[in-house]
Formats: structure tokens, sequence, C-alpha cells
């Protein structure tokens, strides 16, 4: 009997198994999706997988999760695979499944009951979208502030940071490819900190234009593609590296394109 | 217009009045009292755009003051570039453990937020300036001096993102545990049972 039609019919014989795995699954692209890094994917899985008696075994990609459940007699049960979904950080679902881990241990949970705790913590609210421009524009002028600017220049990153921020919004709401999205927004965030300079409000040597793009670093990436780096996955650190210098560049092309515009 | 030139002004005079009174130690210090606030405010801006729970708000804005208020100072006493912010990533990461007990949410959710502050956004900008320049001059004379500035801005970008990473986990590899819930930190807080 060739090894794959094997594991397809012990699959059948453990439907239990079935169930575990994908909403172990599920856990596993959430967490990757919502910005956890590698290792604590892999603790979380394997820390719900005993409380079922099952040990876990995984292969955690950027886009993809592939998990293979076994039972105490050490047989593999059942295997499968997982495609991640649109990548946007999400501390909250990070924060409600690291407490749900140590709840489904402690009180033995069901996986309908998981289920039912995840579909709670999906649904949970964003912050108000007014809230998220005005405290990220906020965090642009205290860049500004930080970097050496005066009054002025922090207005002027401010608005900037604003701009930048709603720009970039609608057109996530438009399904753009997100390089994309991060290459407009900083054109429009620079555009508005350049007109600071042309009206001469504000000062060139106190770095308004560059703090205006701050708030578009891909910081969580970047911190988790160096964690991943130093817990030994290398493969995910590097992707996740590389897809940050992605954003940096598009973040670089939109400023330079303002510059382009301004002759600066 | 005229009301922007009023309020700088205004803030002008308020300062000289401040000169005035306190003693020079404290006017010394001000200046990088004052990035507490504004750290802590830039902090605060990427956790409401990552979406963190509420109730850890105030925490993270505490832990980016605290952060930014420690590379700051170190580097007024003369640190260099790189040190100073893995420092300051250092205090970071080892306070975000007890804050993650206190509010009951993992670690990355409060310093993640609180090292973006740190990233150093005008290094990287000079760095591309620079390759911008390399790109357009093929003149010898300058051409040099300008791949010097580039090389040393990129190098402190990379190192200083390496330091804060590294820095934030200072307290995961030192004392080698899977989970910070094995961590004691009951001298702080009272723990819940868990």
């Amino acid at each position: 009997m060739p090894s794959n039609l094997f594991v397809l019919e012990v699959n059948k014989t453990h439907p239990e198994a079935k169930e575990l795995c994908t909403l172990l699954l599920r856990i596993g692209t959430l967490l990757m999706t919502s910005g956890s890094n590698t290792e604590r994917i892999r603790k979380t899985i394997q820390r719900i997988s005993t409380s079922f008696d099952y040990k876990a075994e995984l292969v955690i990609n950027h886009r993809s999760v592939l998990l293979s459940l076994e039972n105490e007699n050490g047989d593999q049960v059942y295997t499968s695979l997982k495609r991640t979904g649109q990548h946007g950080v999400n501390f909250r679902i990070l924060s409600g499944i690291s407490r749900m881990s140590w709840t489904v241990i402690e009180e033995h949970w069901t996986v309908d009951q998981i289920n039912e705790e995840l579909d709670r913590l999906q649904a949970l609210p964003h912050f108000p979208r007014i809230a998220v421009l005005l405290f990220v524009s906020l965090a642009g002028a205290s860049f500004c502030r930080v970097a050496g600017g005066l009054i002025p220049d922090m207005i002027f990153a401010f608005i900037a940071t604003f701009a930048g921020l709603f720009v970039r919004q609608e057109l996530v709401k438009r399904l753009f490819n997100t390089y994309l999205c991060v290459f407009f927004a900083a054109f429009a965030a620079t555009l508005v900190a350049g007109m600071g300079y042309k009206l001469g409000i504000a000062d060139p040597g106190n770095h308004g234009f560059v703090t205006s793009v701050l708030f578009l670093i891909p910081g969580v990436p970047l911190i988790n593609s160096f964690s991943d780096l130093i817990d030994g996955n290398i493969q995910t650190g590097i992707i996740r590296g590389i897809n940050s210098l992605i954003y940096s560049f598009a973040i670089a092309l939109g400023l330079l394109a303002s510059m382009f515009i301004y002759q600066m | 217009m005229e009301s922007l030139l009023f309020i700088s002004t205004f803030i002008q005079h308020v300062n000289y009045f401040l000169l005035g009174i306190l003693p020079t130690a404290v006017i010394d210090f001000l200046p990088v009292a004052e990035k507490f606030i504004w750290c802590g405010f830039a902090a605060v801006g990427f956790a409401v755009l990552f979406n963190v729970p509420a109730r850890t708000l105030v925490f993270i804005g505490i832990l980016g003051g605290l952060g930014g208020f420690t590379k700051f100072f170190l580097i007024r006493f003369g640190v260099s570039d790189v040190f100073a912010p893995f420092c300051g990533s250092a205090v970071i990461g080892l306070l975000s453990i007890p804050f993650a007990h206190y509010k009951h949410a993992p670690p990355p959710v409060f310093y993640i937020p609180a090292l973006i502050p740190m990233i150093p956004g005008v290094f990287a900008y000079r760095m591309m300036l620079g390759m911008i320049k390399l790109v357009g001059n093929t003149q010898p004379a300058d051409y040099e001096q300008v791949l010097q500035s580039t090389i040393n801005n990129g190098l402190k970008v990379l190192f200083i993102i390496l330091g804060l990473s590294v820095g934030a986990v200072i307290p995961m590899l030192v004392t080698r545990r899977d989970s910070v819930k094995d961590l004691k930190t009951s001298i702080f807080f009272d723990r819940r049972d868990d």
C-alpha cells in the first residue's frame, strides 16, 4: 500500500483528530497573520495539542502552515495544510489566543469551545477609525519633535501623517496591492509635508519631511524578523526581513516622487 | 499663521521664565526629560495602529517613554548611537514582563509598539539620500565622501535595529524559559494563581 494512501485511510478513522487539526491550523494561521513570531506560534499550537493528548509537528511558513498530529502511540493520525489570509497586525487576537491557550489546559476545553472563543476574538471591534487617525498623527508629530522639530514642523507632520494614513486606509479598503498602498501613502504624506517648506512655515532642517512617513515603517515584520533569526527560524526570519525591505523601498519611492515634484 | 507665531513666541517666553528660576542642572536635563513624553505618545500611536487591547495602552506609553528616555539620557552622556538604543530596548524588554503578568497580555504586545519610536528613521533617510546621490554622481571628487557617509548611516540602521530586537528578548535569552508565565514577578505585582 502506498504511504500517502495509508495516511488517507487513517485520516478517516480519526474524526476527532481531523477536527483538532483544523482548529490548530486556524489558530496557527490567525497568529501568523496578526503578527506573532514563529516560535510563539509553535509553542501555542503544541501547548493546545498536548491538552488533547496529541503531539503536533509543524512547518510554519509566511503564507502557509503545515501540521501533522501524532497520537500517544506515536501513529501519525492526521496531516493537513492551510494557507494564511491577508497579513494585518492585530495584537488583540494575539493577546486573546495567548490567554486562551492557558485556560484550555486548566479547564480542559473542547474543540467547539475553542472555536467559539476564536469566533469571539475575530469579532472583537477595532479602535474607531477617527481615533486611529488622530493617535497615529499624534505619533507622527511626536516623531518630528524627537528628531528636533519645532511647533510648525510638528503641525505639518501631524497633518501629513493624517493624510497619508487616510490614503492608505482607503486603498487597503479597495484591495490594492499592499506595497502600492504604502507607496501612495508615503507620496501623499510627503506631498503635504513638502507644502510646509514651500509656504515657508516649516524648516527643512528639522526633519518634518522624513518623520511624516515614519508611521509606514514595517515595525512588526522588522522586529519579528530579527527575533525569528535569533530563535533559529532562519527561513521565516529571512522572508520577513525581505518583506520589510520591500515596504521600505515603497516608502523611499513615495518620498522620492514628491522630492522630484518639489525639486528638493 | 499669526496664531502660530503667537504660540511659538509664548512658548519662548515661558522658556525664558523657566531659565530664570530653575537651576542649571535641571535645565540641562529638561530636553531629555521631554523625550519621555514624545516617545510615549509615539508608542501609543503605534499601539492603536496595531489594535492592542485597550487595557494595555497606558502601560505601552510608559514603556515607550522609559525606553526613549534611557536612550537619550545615555546619548547625553556620550554613549554611542548604537549602544544607547540597545540599552533602551533592554529596559523595555525587562519591564514588559511584569506588565505582561499584571495586564494578562503577552510581552510582544508591550514591547513591539514601545520599540518603534527608537527605529532610526533619520539615519535610514540619510542612507537613502546617499544612495540616490551615488547613483547620479560619477564625479570622483566627492564620490568617496558620499560613499563613506552612506555606508556609515546604513550600518548604523542595521545594527540599531539588530540591537533593538536583541535587547527586547534579553529576559527570555538569559533565563532560558519557554514562556514568561514561568518567570516569577511577584516582587512587583500580586500574581493571580497562574
